[in-house]
């Protein structure tokens, strides 16, 4: 063989291994992108399920390949943490995993830390602490299905008027996610009287709140501990930006000749806030919230 | 004999060497185009959605906790702003910066308006533009929706409501491509 034969073999070699190389990586570029901006759409789709007056707001995403939804929080940056969503598609049969996080500080996202599908339900409710603090997205699978089983009359009302298909009361089967509140034989159990949410055999505590009582309970019921015990401590960072927010308006009113005598209180809720660890402590800040909220309500100058 | 068939492979070897420079450049040039290309349509897409994100937040902005007058100003009212909450919160413009995920939001009364004096804590309330993010970046045509602008306002004797109508306005960043 002549050395230009050898010579042309070896650069053709190594001309087609970078063609594939390069191919493979564009390729995994393009799942990369794809992964940012479904990310960011569901980020922005979330827009329109902020409540105003509304008690609950229902919707559905779909999105064309199956898909696996990674949930993840971060209570450490920032004023108010982020919302971090990372998506995985599955294209020729394989699961094509990216790196690439899209990240938001005003959504607060319930859900197991991984959701897998094409069909993707989401329902908001308003969380009252004890002014408004955010809405909370509950996200769920279309292929898993939740089986209230004897919920008490408000909540099984409820549910069913969020009409999602994956959301049941009656008929349930073995391979639905049962939802119990009077046993604790279920796969999730609610103690409703402790405030007491027990999944995957541990425990996650929530208190009712003002308004819409339950949107707590729906949170643990919707998510593992790590995603929630995240996002509530997330939820407990605006809740102190916003305290120290009504403060000053407390300071504007007085001004005026206008005062409410919160601003002592809002400033311990704003510390308890900040200083709080675990889902177990939200019971104390709760006692601070109520006497706030008596406050705000006798008040000729409402702050909220 | 041995020289000129030297010299012939040589000139081979320089041909080939001059071939492969071609196709290398070729190929890193096709590169570079694909890759502009690639580039420019992910701007415009990160641009579309930040747009559309902006589009969908002025909508529902003025519900948001920090916005909203609540029931501070007799029944809950859809579209009113807190104007003394906004005060507060032009104070902590830099806690806030990025909370939205837009370039800017701004409130301006429109009505009654007394001019284009920006607002702080010692003019207000006669002023009319309250920037409560304004990031300097390139923004893209500005979304509006008009609201009521709510405070809480006293003749000496007695505290009153009173509210204004207002222009809020969100614009993303633009990308440029």
């Amino acid at each position: 063989m002549s050395f230009g034969w050898i010579f042309a073999l070896i650069a053709g070699a190594v001309i087609i291994f970078l063609a594939i190389y390069f191919t493979a990586k564009l390729g995994q570029t393009q799942q990369e992108l794809r992964s940012a901006e479904v990310g960011t759409e569901i980020g922005t789709l979330l827009n329109p399920l902020e409540t105003g007056f509304e008690s609950a707001q229902t919707s559905s995403i779909t999105i064309p390949a199956e898909t696996r939804i990674h949930n993840k929080c971060n209570d450490f940056s920032g004023n108010f943490g982020e919302q971090i969503i990372q998506l995985d598609q599955k294209s020729f049969g394989k699961w094509s995993e990216t790196t690439t996080k899209v990240s938001f500080e005003n959504k607060y996202i319930f859900s197991d830390s991984e959701i897998e599908g094409k069909k993707f339900y989401i329902f908001s409710k308003p969380f009252y602490f004890p002014f408004k603090i955010a809405d909370l997205f509950y996200m769920t699978s279309a292929n898993e299905k939740y089986c209230f089983m004897n919920a008490p009359y408000d909540i099984e009302n409820e549910i069913l008027d969020l009409n999602q298909s994956n959301l049941i009361t009656e008929g349930c089967t073995s391979a639905d996610t049962t939802v119990c509140f009077d046993s604790d034989k279920c796969d999730i159990n609610v103690d409703y009287s402790s405030g007491i949410v027990e999944k995957d055999g541990e425990e996650m505590y929530f208190v009712e709140t003002v308004e819409e009582s339950k949107v707590l309970m729906y949170a643990a019921i919707f998510s593992n501990k790590e995603v929630y015990e995240c996002q509530l401590k997330r939820l407990m960072m605006r809740l102190k930006e916003l305290s120290q927010l009504y403060g000053e308006k407390e300071l504007l009113n007085f001004n005026k000749g206008c005062n409410g005598n919160l601003r002592l209180d809002l400033i311990e809720l704003s510390d308890m806030a900040s200083s709080f660890g675990s889902s177990e402590e939200i019971r104390e800040v709760k006692i601070k919230a109520d006497v706030i909220e008596e406050g705000n309500s006798y008040a000729y100058c409402k702050l909220w | 004999m041995v020289k000129k068939m030297n010299n012939k492979a040589q000139m081979k070897i320089q041909q080939m060497s001059f071939m492969l420079i071609a196709v290398t450049l070729f190929f890193i040039l096709v590169g570079v185009f694909f890759l502009s290309i690639m580039i420019s349509t992910m701007r415009k897409t990160a641009s579309s959605l930040e747009e559309k994100n902006a589009m969908l937040l002025v909508s529902k902005l003025a519900n948001s906790p920090e916005f909203s007058c609540g029931n501070s100003f007799g029944t809950s009212m859809t579209g009113c702003i807190d104007f003394e909450k906004l005060i507060s919160l032009q104070g902590r413009k830099e806690d806030y910066e990025d909370f939205w995920g837009v370039a800017e939001i701004t409130i301006r009364k429109i009505y009654p308006s007394t001019g284009n004096i920006v607002c702080d804590y010692s003019n207000y309330p006669d002023c009319d533009i309250i920037e409560i993010v304004d990031k300097n970046v390139n923004k893209q045509p500005a979304n509006s929706n008009f609201v009521s602008l709510c405070r809480k306002e006293t003749d000496g004797s007695i505290v009153y409501d009173k509210c204004e109508l207002a222009l809020l306005t969100v614009s993303s960043e633009e990308k440029r491509t």
